[in-house]
């Protein structure tokens, strides 16, 4: 007698977790067939007041705190995922194998993360652990970024892969306003021969012929995770100017940099640069014009002036 | 001797009215039990044959047709349900995708008044702990509870960020966590793992690790590795210092290359890899 039932029972468990796991699936696919129309249609339904059906009430309120708490989460981890899919492998009572596919970005990097994730219930804790990990990311950002991918990739370190990410997106993002900023200030004199997404920044005065300032903003990311903007200066000078370098500007002037970085920092220091090409050619297109012309860019480093 | 068998007759009878009461009791339980199932597995099925009703009206909104008829209307209802419903579950399933990516989980608490957030950390794909923080937000941004370990730097930490920049201290926490994890994850592998080395020193905060290992050789001979981990976000060492009583073994090639590969591998990795090239016992 008490066999029957336990056999009854056993047969109904199974039967039960199959057709939750049906349900699971159903629900995603109509999702996924569905999704965009779905959330069009039902949109007002659930957004604005007034009621509906009862059961459906329930429903509409329970989507309505989920959206919000999916920005809440969106905000404080500073990552969006657009896409989300989910498959479900094996689910019993004490283990759970998913495989998961992201979509999404993190400021404006996108990346496309697809991994599997095993659950197994033990007595005191849940063991979780990533069984495979799989990344794409797409960028102008990205070009130096594919030993740090490939040994995330090989460790399954997908948590250190977005703490990275987001780090490196704010170091990016600081890059690009920077960028932009002195572009919109100095149209005539900055360039940015990239994009503002690019590293590259070029400093030029159309009173200095043959003389330029490059700027590379690099953001180095190690294979740990350990993410390092650096800049560089680079001084290009026409021969003809080159003959008058006394002071051994082309020489020393990336080392002048570097010093004014630590002193002012990153702004005032391109501010700086910048503007020795603006008195250099207010103060000197009179002699440009005849051609004899000196660039001498000493920077004081101690009162920040610019003296020949 | 009848007194006894009788005794004993009486006790039997009475062993069997309590055995066949827990038959009974256990029968009940299944029988419960069976019917509970019964219940759930027939409202799952109603629901997937309700869904095969529903298909119809997907086809129907895929081809773009109207939906407005009488037909329609009642099963329009459970169609929304059923939309409702996958949008539930693809919310959830967002949820989850937040949580295992290692966000903070993060939850009002106190009608706004404070949050709770939750650190994850995970070392080679396996998560460990994770450390919960309750922030009162009411004038300052305040820790008010939590149970990260008293050995970590936390107040400085808090000192440095938490007033200016509330998500840039989230970061950091979570990367020294992260780093902190992984540093003692690395201690527990290499003992579970690499049986021959003994761990003569360790700390609470785990960074610094002194082994002892068995070098190979005609004479096995102790070996000192000392690990610095200077860099209190990373799971690497900044400094190793071998040392040997038999100074040609420690300045040797072979143990300038293990400590090297003490500085750039995990610890537990390194010491297998020293094994395996039949370095150390």
């Amino acid at each position: 007698m008490e066999q029957k039932y336990e056999e009854e029972i056993q047969m109904l468990q199974q039967e039960i977790e199959m057709l939750e796991a049906e349900q699971e699936e159903t629900l995603r696919s109509i999702f996924i067939e569905h999704g965009d129309r779905l959330q069009h249609e039902l949109l007002c339904l659930v957004f604005e007041e007034g009621g509906g059906e009862q059961d459906l009430s329930i429903l509409i309120t329970e989507v309505r705190e989920l959206e919000k708490d999916l920005r809440r989460q969106t905000e404080i981890n500073g990552i969006a995922l657009n896409e989300c899919f989910v498959k479900t492998l094996h689910k019993s009572e004490r283990k759970l194998v998913q495989q998961l596919r992201l979509a999404g970005h993190c400021s404006v990097l996108l990346f496309q993360v697809e991994f599997a994730v095993t659950e197994i219930q033990e007595d005191d804790a849940l063991r979780r652990r990533v069984t495979e990990l799989n990344i794409v990311v797409d960028g102008v950002e990205f070009k130096d970024f594919s030993a740090f991918v490939s040994r995330v990739e090989d460790t399954k370190d997908l948590l250190l892969f977005f703490r990275t990410l987001r780090t490196f997106s704010e170091r990016c993002e600081e890059r690009r306003q920077t960028f932009q900023h002195f572009q919109e200030k100095y149209p005539d004199v900055v360039s940015l021969p990239e994009g503002c997404r690019s590293e590259l920044m070029i400093i030029r005065s159309p009173q200095l012929p043959g003389t330029s300032m490059t700027i590379f903003w690099k953001i180095d990311v190690s294979m740990e995770g350990v993410v390092k903007p650096s800049l560089e200066l680079l001084l290009k000078m026409s021969d003809q100017a080159r003959e008058f370098d006394t002071k051994k500007v082309m020489e020393n002037g990336s080392n002048y940099f570097q010093s004014l970085l630590q002193i002012l920092g990153v702004e005032a220091s391109i501010e700086g640069l910048i503007r020795t090409m603006f008195v250099r050619s207010h103060k000197t297109s009179q002699r440009s014009r005849r051609g004899n012309f000196i660039p001498n860019l000493l920077f004081d480093i101690n009162t920040c002036t610019i003296t020949r | 001797m009848d007194g006894v068998l009788g005794h004993l007759m009486a006790l039997e009878r009475d062993g069997m009215g309590q055995q066949d009461q827990h038959e009974s009791q256990r029968l009940e339980m299944l029988k419960v039990r069976a019917v509970t199932l019964r219940a759930q597995r027939d409202q799952l099925k109603h629901q997937a044959d309700a869904v095969k009703v529903r298909r119809i009206l997907k086809d129907k909104i895929s081809k773009d047709l109207p939906l407005d008829d009488v037909d329609a209307a009642g099963g329009f209802i459970d169609l929304q349900k059923s939309l409702l419903t996958a949008w539930r579950m693809q919310l959830k399933d967002l949820q989850r995708a937040h949580h295992l990516i290692g966000g903070y989980d993060l939850v009002e608490c106190k009608e706004g008044k404070s949050v709770c957030v939750s650190f994850h950390t995970a070392f080679e794909g396996v998560y460990l702990e994770t450390y919960n923080m309750e922030l009162d937000l009411t004038r300052t941004v305040q820790i008010s509870r939590h149970n990260i370990p008293p050995s970590f730097p936390l107040e400085s930490i808090a000192k440095q960020i938490l007033q200016k920049d509330l998500k840039a201290f989230l970061q950091t926490l979570s990367q020294k966590l992260n780093a902190f994890a992984g540093r003692r994850q690395q201690v527990c592998l290499l003992k579970e793992l690499v049986g021959s080395v003994e761990v003569m020193e360790s700390n609470q905060l785990c960074n610094i690790l002194v082994l002892m290992c068995t070098a190979q050789g005609e004479t096995p001979k102790a070996v000192l590795c000392t690990l610095e981990y200077g860099d209190l976000t990373q799971c690497l060492p900044t400094r190793v210092s071998i040392e040997c009583e038999d100074k040609t073994l420690s300045e040797s090639p072979q143990w300038k290359k293990n400590q090297s590969l003490l500085l750039e591998s995990p610890a537990h990795t390194a010491l297998l890899t020293m094994r395996r090239m039949g370095s150390i016992a």
